[in-house]
Order: structure tokens, then C-alpha cells, then sequence
């Protein structure tokens, strides 16, 4: 589909936007708060729209389980494969064919790339939560190629 | 008919506060705090008892005695008050349901403001274009 391409062209050129940045600057690495951070407001603002006719969020898991078929379903088109959680604070959502990684080889030839392709994600997950009051840090993992995971942990104020 | 609109944020400061109204207890933004004041703590108190029940952003109401007051609470934990005069010039009572489509468009509205690139969260909504459908959304809907 023709629409689903366009979003992965911007993304790579919010990336190639970050990296020239970065570049400006004088920093060797990438730096990718940048494209957190436009994923942090993107989450935010989506997350204002899709949760509109929904009922109620019982839970902090009721809240995880939406952003993994909902508001996972909205951005790529499908849906995250595998949940888990020590019901203390931490989840880890198992994406095995990430939309932005499927493009790349197999390999582990391109594996020191990839965390410039999960930022915007993180942003966007933690944006989202953000906006359903839950603050949480959120960060990536690849170790074999298509397969993403990520985890989230919850910062608990009390 | 409605009178007074109010959008709060979550930590309950104002975000937009706008309204139409000729009589003295709607047209100044003080009087118009004192009526969305009155409508936070019912809302607060019936979000403490039954947040989970509640299945979509529950409606709660308070009355005083020349207004009705709606509110409404998103998802996100985004207050909307409706203030309505307790009766309609043609007589008859608001119906529930009018209000509910009411705050529902309202929330609609909200949300396309907040997508505004230059809005940051948390601030109030400023937006003209804002302002000028939520004033139309009070003249046509109740």
C-alpha cells in the first residue's frame, strides 16, 4: 500500500534529519533524543484521538494490552506478538517482524544501525502512556534482525 | 441552553475557559471559574468512588439553581464542563443526550486543537479557530 511506504520514508528522513544534526554539531554519534522526542509529541497527540470512544482503561496491563493491538494496530498495521510483565512495573512488548527493521538483511551486518530505528518508537510508546498519565522509561532491544523488543518501566511516584 | 464551556487539564488548572451569555453570572471569566470550581469537586469526588466502573467517561452532574453543570472525563484524564442554564428558552428540560453529544464533540474539538504542532500539552489552548467552533458548538447544540 502505497500510504504505509510514505510513513516510513518520513521516518527515515526524520532519522537523516537527527544524523545531520548531530553532524552540525560536531557529535560523532547520532544524536537521537531528537527523534525521541518527535515521537514523544506524535504519541501524545494520537493518543488523544484513539482513546476517544474507548471505555475506560480497569489498569495499568488493560493499558499495555490497548497499546498493544490498538494503538499498535493504528501506526503498523499490526499487532505486537508477545506481552509480558512482572506485574511490578515492567513490560516487555516482543514485536518479531518491526515494521522499520523488515527492510534490512538478516544478518548481523546492519545490527549497529538499528537503535537509530527504534528511537522514534520508544518516544512514541512512552508518549502515548504519557498522556494516560503513566510515566515510564522506555528502551529497545534488537538481537536478531526483524524482531524488536521493547521494554517499558513504569516510574511509580509515591 | 448552554452558556459556558471549560476544558481542564489533568492536574485541574483551567486550559480554555470560553462562553457566550448576556446575563451577569456568565459573561465574566470570574463568575465563569466559579461555575467550572463547582463542577471539579463533583467530578472528583465521583471519579474517586467509581473510576473503574464507569464505562465510557462517566457524565456527573451538579446543579445550582439557575444552572446545570456537566462534566466529563477523558481517558486521558482531560476534564470537560458543560454549564447549561437549568432550563431551554423553548421550556423544556436539556435531555442527557444532548449534552452527552455535546461533550463528545467537544472532545473531538480538543483533541484536533492539542494536534496543533504549536500547541505544547499542558498549555492553555489559545487557538482562534478554537475558540470560534466551540462558540459555535454552544450557539447550535443545547
Amino acid at each position: 500500500m502505497a500510504d504505509d511506504i510514505i510513513f516510513e520514508l518520513l521516518h527515515s528522513e526524520i532519522i537523516n534529519y537527527a544524523k545531520e544534526q548531530s553532524k552540525n554539531n560536531g557529535n560523532k554519534e547520532t544524536d537521537l533524543s531528537v527523534v525521541e522526542y518527535i515521537g514523544f509529541a506524535a504519541g501524545y497527540k494520537i493518543m488523544e484521538r484513539l482513546t476517544r470512544e474507548w471505555p475506560r482503561f480497569k489498569d495499568e496491563l488493560d493499558t499495555m494490552k490497548f497499546i498493544c493491538t490498538d494503538f499498535w494496530t493504528c501506526i503498523y498495521k499490526k499487532q505486537i506478538d508477545n506481552l509480558r510483565t512482572n506485574h511490578q512495573g515492567v513490560y516487555v512488548l516482543q514485536d518479531n517482524a518491526f515494521r522499520f527493521l523488515t527492510n534490512f538483511s538478516n544478518g548481523h551486518q546492519f545490527l549497529e544501525y538499528a537503535p537509530q530505528f527504534v528511537a522514534y518508537t520508544c518516544g512514541l510508546i512512552r508518549g502515548g502512556l504519557a498522556n494516560l498519565c503513566i510515566n515510564s522509561v522506555v528502551t529497545a532491544e534488537v538481537q536478531t534482525m526483524p524482531s524488536c523488543k521493547f521494554h517499558i518501566n513504569v516510574q511509580r511516584t509515591t | 441552553m448552554a452558556v459556558c464551556v471549560a476544558v481542564i487539564g489533568k492536574d485541574n488548572s483551567p486550559l480554555y475557559i470560553g462562553g457566550i451569555g448576556n446575563d451577569c453570572s456568565t459573561d465574566n471569566e470570574l463568575s465563569r471559574q466559579w461555575l467550572v470550581h463547582t463542577a471539579l469537586d463533583a467530578l472528583e469526588e465521583r471519579l474517586a468512588t467509581s473510576s473503574s466502573i464507569n464505562a465510557n467517561s462517566g457524565n456527573s452532574t451538579a446543579h445550582t439553581d439557575l444552572r446545570d453543570l456537566y462534566g466529563y472525563v477523558t481517558n486521558t484524564r482531560i476534564k470537560l464542563v458543560l454549564v447549561t442554564s437549568s432550563t431551554s428558552p423553548s421550556g423544556s428540560n436539556i435531555r442527557d443526550a444532548e449534552v452527552r453529544t455535546a461533550l463528545r464533540r467537544l472532545h473531538a474539538l480538543y483533541a484536533d486543537a492539542i494536534c496543533n504542532p504549536f500547541h505544547l500539552p499542558g498549555d492553555q489552548i489559545t487557538s482562534v479557530k478554537f475558540d470560534k467552533q466551540v462558540k459555535s458548538l454552544i450557539l447550535n447544540n443545547v
